[in-house]
C-alpha cells in the first residue's frame, strides 16, 4: 500500500516535471509566435519580456536575431540572415526556432536567398532594451565566427554562471573549430572558477591547457593570483601556466624560422641573379635591386590590365599571368642595361659599379615618377589565409608559394646550367673568358643571355615580394645590400654557396631578430660576416687549387 | 720668382675664396647664406681628398667615408648640444628627456671640453677605421668586395644611428645648437669665420695630400692601385700601406664633418646612408680620381648644381644625378679636370702645329 503511494508520488512528480519542462517549451513557442505577429505592440513587448525571464536555451538564437536587428520571417518560420542585407547576392540563411541550424531547401542543399524576397520584424528600441539581462549571452547565437569568438572571450570575465547549461547547449552547435575553441575555454574557465573540488579542478586546468586558447596563460595565472586557493592547485596553475608559456615561445620561434625561410628565399632569388652575373662577368650590379621593383610594378601592371582594361573582375589568374611577364619585363630591362652601359665597362668592376648606381637612381625616380610613392598589388584569394599547423602557429599561404617558387626557380636554373649547352657555355665564360672565346663561344652573347636570366630572376622576386608587402619605388634598396652580401659569403660562381648563405642570411636576421630589435640582428649578422671572411675569404666553397690575381 | 701656372690656379681659387667672397659681402653683393652654403662644399671638398687617395690613389673602393664624416660631425654636435643645453640651464639635452634617460650617458661626458672633442672628432674615426680596415685588408677583402662589405657596414651604422637606444638623437640626430667657444652660431660674422676656418683647413689638407701623394709613400699606394699582388711580391707590406690611407681618408673624413655640423647647425643619421657615401664618390670621379684637385672640383661642382636643380626643378635632380653617374663613368674616365687636360693638350698641339707648319710625330 505504502509502495504504492510512494510510486504514484514518483509518477506524480514526474509528470509534473515533464509537462513543467514541456509547458516551458510550449510557452516559447507561443511567445516567439506573439513576437512574430502579435495582436497588439504590447504584446510583443511582453512576449521579449516573457522570453528574456524564461531563459530558455532554444530561445536565444532568436532573442540573438532580435538584439541584431535581423529578424525575418519566411512562410511561418523565423529566420536570421546573419548580418548580410544585400538584394543582390544570395546567401544562406538560419532557422531560428525549435533548432537553430542552416535553412536548407528540398534537396537538402543551403537555401539561398537575398533580402529582397525577405520580409524583416521591426523590433522597436524599447523592446530591444528589453534583452540587456541576457545581452551577453546573444551573442554566442551571432551568425558572425568573428562576433561569436568575441562573445565567448568576454563571457569568461562574467560571474554569472545561471546560464552555464546555455553555454554548453551553444557548443555542442558549434562548427568553427576556432570558435568552438573560443567557447570551450569560456565554458573551462567558468567551471574552473565555481569549483572548490581540487580534482576537477585539476582535470579542468589540464582541459584549459589542451584546448589551447588564446587566454589561457591568462586565465591560468589569473587562477593561480586568488586568495584562499588550497597550494597544490597554486602550484598546479602556474605549472601549467608557464609550461603553456614555453609552448607557445616555442611556436613563435617556429614563426620566426619560416618566416626567415622565405626571406631567405626571397634573398636566394634576388641574389641568385647578382651571383651569376658577377661569377661571369666580375661586375657588381647595383641596379639589380631595382629589377626587382620592375617586376614588382609589372604585376601591379598586369593587375591594372585585367582589372581596368580586360576588364575581369576578381580574379586570381592575373597573377599567374604576371609571373612570366615580370621576368621577362625585368629581364628585357636587364639586356637594356647590359646593352647599353655594361657592356662597356666589363674590365672595369669599380667604375661599372658607379655607373649601375646611377642607372638605379634614374629607374626609381622613373618608377616614383609613373606610380607614385605607394601602390600595393591585390593578394590573389587562393593564397589569402594560411596553413594552420596548430591554433597559434600559421604558415601564410603567401609565403609558402614564396618558398615553393624558389624552390622551382633554383631547380630551373640548376637544370639549365648544368644539363644545357646554354649552360655549359655559361660555365666556360665564367671560368675562362679568354679560353672560351678561343674555342669559339660567343661570350657577348653569353653574356647577354646570362644578363637577362639574372634580371629576370629579380623579377621574378619582385613579382614574389608583392605578395609579402608593399609596392614602393625603392623597395629594391631594402634589399639589395643584403642580396651583395649573400653574394660575397657565397663565394663567386657558385650556385650553392649562393643557395646556403640565403638561407642561412634570412633565417639568421629573422632568428635574431627575435631576439635582439631588427637594427641590431642586421649589425650583428654583418660582424659575423666580418668575422666568416676573416677566416674564408672566398666565399663558403671556394673553387680548389691556387690563382695567383692580377 | 717665377709663378708656374698650377701654382697661379692655386693661388686664384685662394684668393677668389678668402678675398673676394668676404669682400662681396662685405659690399652686400653675396648674402652670408652662400658663403656658408660655400663653406660647408668646403667641409665636403675635405671628405672628398679622402676619398681621392683612397680610392683615386690606391684603388680601394671605400663606401663609408659618408660614415667617418659623421662620426666627426656627431662629436662635435655632442659637444655643441652640450653647452647649448649649459646655456638654457638645462641637465640633459632635449631628445634625453623624450627618451626618459635621467642621466647623461658615459660616452657624452668628455664632449664638454672644446679641445677634447676637436682631438676626439678626428681620432674617433681614425680609430675606428684602424679597426675596421684592419679586419678588412688583413682577409684581402678587395675590389668590389671591399665596396659591398663597406657599404654594408655603412647600412648598418646608418641603422644603427637611427635607433633612439644609441643615445644619440636617434632619426631627428643633434640639433638645436647656440653657440661654439661662446659665439653665436647664428652670427654672420661667426659664419664668415667658420667659412674661413673651412677653406683654410681644406688648403692644408690639400697642401697635406699633395705632400703624401708625393712622397715615397705616395708611390707604392699607387702601385698597389696598378698591380698589388707585384707590390706585396716586392717584399713591402701592402696590409700596412692600405691600413694607413684607409684611416688617413677617415681622417680627413672626420675632420670634414667636425667642420661641417657648426655650419649646417644639424647632423642626422640621413647624412651616412649609403646613397651619401656613394654621391660622394661621385663627387671624386666626376671631378678627376687620382687628381687631388679633381675631387676639389668634382665636389663643387656637383654640389653647386645639386643647388641650382633642386631649387629650379626638385623632381629631375635625381635623374640628372644618375645620368651624371653612368656618363662620366662611360664617357669622361678622367673626369672633368682629365677632359681639360685633354681638351688644353690638343689645343696646345693645334697651335705649335700653326707657326712651324709640321706633322707632330711625338
Amino acid at each position: 500500500m505504502r509502495n504504492r503511494k510512494k510510486i504514484g508520488l514518483c509518477l506524480i512528480l514526474c509528470c509534473a516535471v515533464f509537462f513543467s519542462a514541456h509547458a516551458a517549451t510550449d510557452s516559447t513557442r507561443v511567445y516567439i509566435g506573439q513576437v512574430l505577429h502579435p495582436q497588439q505592440e504590447e504584446m510583443r513587448s511582453h512576449a521579449i519580456q516573457r522570453l528574456v525571464a524564461l531563459k530558455q536555451a532554444s530561445s536565444f538564437p532568436f532573442l540573438e536575431a532580435i538584439n541584431n536587428s535581423a529578424l525575418y520571417v519566411l512562410g511561418e518560420k523565423a529566420i536570421t540572415t546573419g548580418n548580410r542585407k544585400s538584394e543582390e547576392e544570395s546567401f544562406p540563411v538560419y532557422e531560428l526556432y525549435p533548432i537553430h541550424r542552416i535553412l536548407l531547401n528540398a534537396e537538402g542543399k543551403p537555401l539561398l536567398l537575398n533580402a529582397s524576397g525577405l520580409k524583416q520584424v521591426e523590433i522597436s528600441r524599447a523592446d530591444r532594451l528589453q534583452l540587456i539581462p541576457v545581452a551577453n549571452w546573444l551573442n554566442i547565437f551571432n551568425a558572425d565566427d568573428q562576433k561569436r569568438a568575441m562573445a565567448y572571450g568576454q563571457l569568461q570575465i562574467t560571474a554569472d554562471t545561471s546560464l552555464l547549461n546555455i553555454l554548453s547547449g551553444a557548443l555542442k552547435t558549434e562548427t568553427n573549430p576556432n570558435v568552438l575553441r573560443a567557447g570551450k575555454e569560456a565554458y573551462y574557465t567558468m567551471l574552473l572558477n565555481n569549483t572548490t573540488d581540487i580534482k576537477k579542478a585539476r582535470s579542468l586546468m589540464d582541459l584549459l591547457s589542451a584546448n589551447d586558447g588564446d587566454n589561457a596563460i591568462g586565465v591560468l595565472t589569473a587562477y593561480a593570483k586568488q586568495k584562499e586557493l588550497p597550494q597544490p592547485l597554486r602550484l598546479y596553475a602556474q605549472q601549467k601556466a608557464s609550461s603553456l608559456d614555453s609552448h607557445y615561445v616555442f611556436l613563435q620561434r617556429m614563426q620566426n624560422l619560416f618566416s626567415g625561410l622565405s626571406l631567405g628565399s626571397i634573398l636566394i632569388l634576388i641574389s641568385l641573379g647578382l651571383a651569376i652575373v658577377y661569377g661571369l662577368a666580375g661586375i657588381i650590379n647595383m641596379a639589380h635591386g631595382e629589377f626587382l621593383m620592375i617586376g614588382a610594378y609589372a604585376t601591379y601592371s598586369v593587375e591594372l590590365l585585367f582589372n581596368n582594361v580586360l576588364h575581369i573582375q576578381n580574379t586570381d589568374w592575373f597573377y599567374l599571368a604576371a609571373l612570366p611577364v615580370s621576368f621577362i619585363v625585368a629581364g628585357a630591362a636587364g639586356l637594356l642595361l647590359e646593352r647599353l652601359v655594361i657592356r662597356r665597362l666589363y674590365t672595369k668592376p669599380l667604375e661599372s659599379l658607379l655607373a649601375t648606381w646611377g642607372v638605379s637612381l634614374i629607374l626609381i625616380q622613373l618608377a616614383r615618377t609613373l606610380f607614385g610613392d605607394l601602390t600595393a598589388v591585390k593578394l590573389p584569394g587562393i593564397l589569402s589565409g594560411g596553413w594552420q599547423v596548430s591554433p597559434h602557429l600559421v604558415l601564410p599561404y603567401s609565403r609558402l608559394f614564396v618558398i615553393v617558387l624558389t624552390i622551382v626557380a633554383v631547380s630551373v636554373i640548376y637544370w639549365v646550367l648544368f644539363r644545357t649547352r646554354l649552360g655549359m657555355q655559361i660555365r666556360a665564360v665564367t671560368q675562362n673568358r679568354n679560353m672560351s672565346a678561343c674555342l669559339g663561344i660567343d661570350t657577348r652573347r653569353v653574356d647577354a643571355i646570362t644578363f637577362f636570366i639574372g634580371s629576370g630572376l629579380a623579377g621574378l622576386a619582385g613579382c614574389a615580394m608583392t605578395l609579402i608587402g608593399n609596392v614602393v619605388p625603392d623597395m629594391g634598396q631594402t634589399y639589395i645590400v643584403d642580396s651583395f652580401l649573400v653574394v660575397v659569403t657565397g663565394g663567386v660562381g657558385k650556385l650553392v654557396g649562393t643557395i646556403v648563405a640565403g638561407l642561412g642570411i634570412g633565417v639568421f636576421s629573422k632568428v635574431l631578430e627575435a631576439f635582439f630589435e631588427a637594427v641590431y640582428g642586421k649589425v650583428l649578422i654583418l660582424l659575423g660576416i666580418m668575422i666568416f671572411m676573416q677566416f674564408k675569404s672566398k666565399g663558403l666553397f671556394p673553387d680548389k687549387g691556387r690563382s695567383a690575381e692580377d | 720668382m717665377q709663378i708656374k701656372s698650377p701654382q697661379l690656379v692655386n693661388l686664384l681659387f685662394i684668393l677668389f675664396f678668402a678675398a673676394a667672397l668676404p669682400v662681396g659681402n662685405m659690399l652686400g653683393i653675396v648674402s652670408i647664406n652662400t658663403i656658408s652654403l660655400w663653406g660647408r662644399y668646403f667641409c665636403f671638398a675635405i671628405a672628398a681628398l679622402g676619398i681621392d687617395l683612397i680610392w683615386g690613389f690606391t684603388g680601394i673602393m671605400s663606401m663609408c667615408q659618408a660614415f667617418f664624416f659623421c662620426l666627426g660631425g656627431y662629436c662635435i654636435g655632442m659637444h655643441l648640444l652640450l653647452t647649448a643645453t649649459a646655456i638654457q640651464g638645462q641637465k640633459l639635452p632635449d631628445f634625453m628627456v623624450w627618451n626618459n634617460i635621467t642621466s647623461l650617458p658615459t660616452f657624452w661626458e668628455p664632449f664638454h671640453g672644446f679641445v677634447p672633442t676637436l682631438l676626439l672628432c678626428v681620432v674617433i674615426p681614425a680609430l675606428i677605421a684602424l679597426i675596421i680596415g684592419f679586419f678588412i685588408f688583413r682577409s684581402r677583402i678587395k675590389g668590389v668586395y671591399m665596396a659591398i662589405i663597406t657599404q654594408a657596414l655603412a647600412l648598418g651604422m646608418y641603422l644603427l644611428f637611427l635607433r633612439n637606444e644609441t643615445k644619440l638623437g636617434g632619426t631627428n640626430g643633434l640639433t638645436n645648437f647656440k653657440t661654439v667657444l661662446g659665439y653665436d652660431l647664428n652670427a654672420s660674422s661667426v659664419k664668415l669665420g667658420l667659412y674661413l676656418v673651412s677653406l683654410a683647413m681644406l688648403c692644408l689638407a690639400y697642401a697635406g695630400c699633395r705632400k703624401i701623394v708625393e712622397s715615397k709613400f705616395g708611390k707604392i699606394l699607387q702601385a698597389i692601385r696598378d698591380s698589388e699582388s707585384r707590390v706585396g711580391y716586392t717584399s713591402y707590406r701592402v696590409l700596412n700601406y692600405k691600413l694607413t690611407v684607409f684611416v688617413v681618408a677617415a681622417l680627413l673624413g672626420g675632420l670634414a664633418g667636425m667642420l661641417y655640423v657648426p655650419q649646417t647647425g644639424i647632423i642626422t643619421p640621413g647624412r651616412m646612408s649609403v646613397t651619401a657615401s656613394v654621391e660622394m664618390l661621385m663627387w671624386v670621379a666626376l671631378g678627376g680620381r687620382g687628381k687631388l684637385k679633381g675631387a676639389i672640383i668634382g665636389t663643387l661642382l656637383v654640389n653647386c648644381l645639386y643647388s641650382v636643380c633642386t631649387s629650379l626643378f626638385p623632381e629631375g635632380w635625381l635623374f640628372i644625378l644618375g645620368l651624371l653617374y653612368v656618363l662620366t663613368v662611360l664617357y669622361f674616365q678622367k673626369g672633368f679636370l682629365g677632359l681639360f687636360e685633354t681638351m688644353g693638350n690638343k689645343i696646345g698641339t693645334t697651335l705649335k702645329r700653326k707657326p712651324a707648319g709640321l706633322n707632330p710625330t711625338s
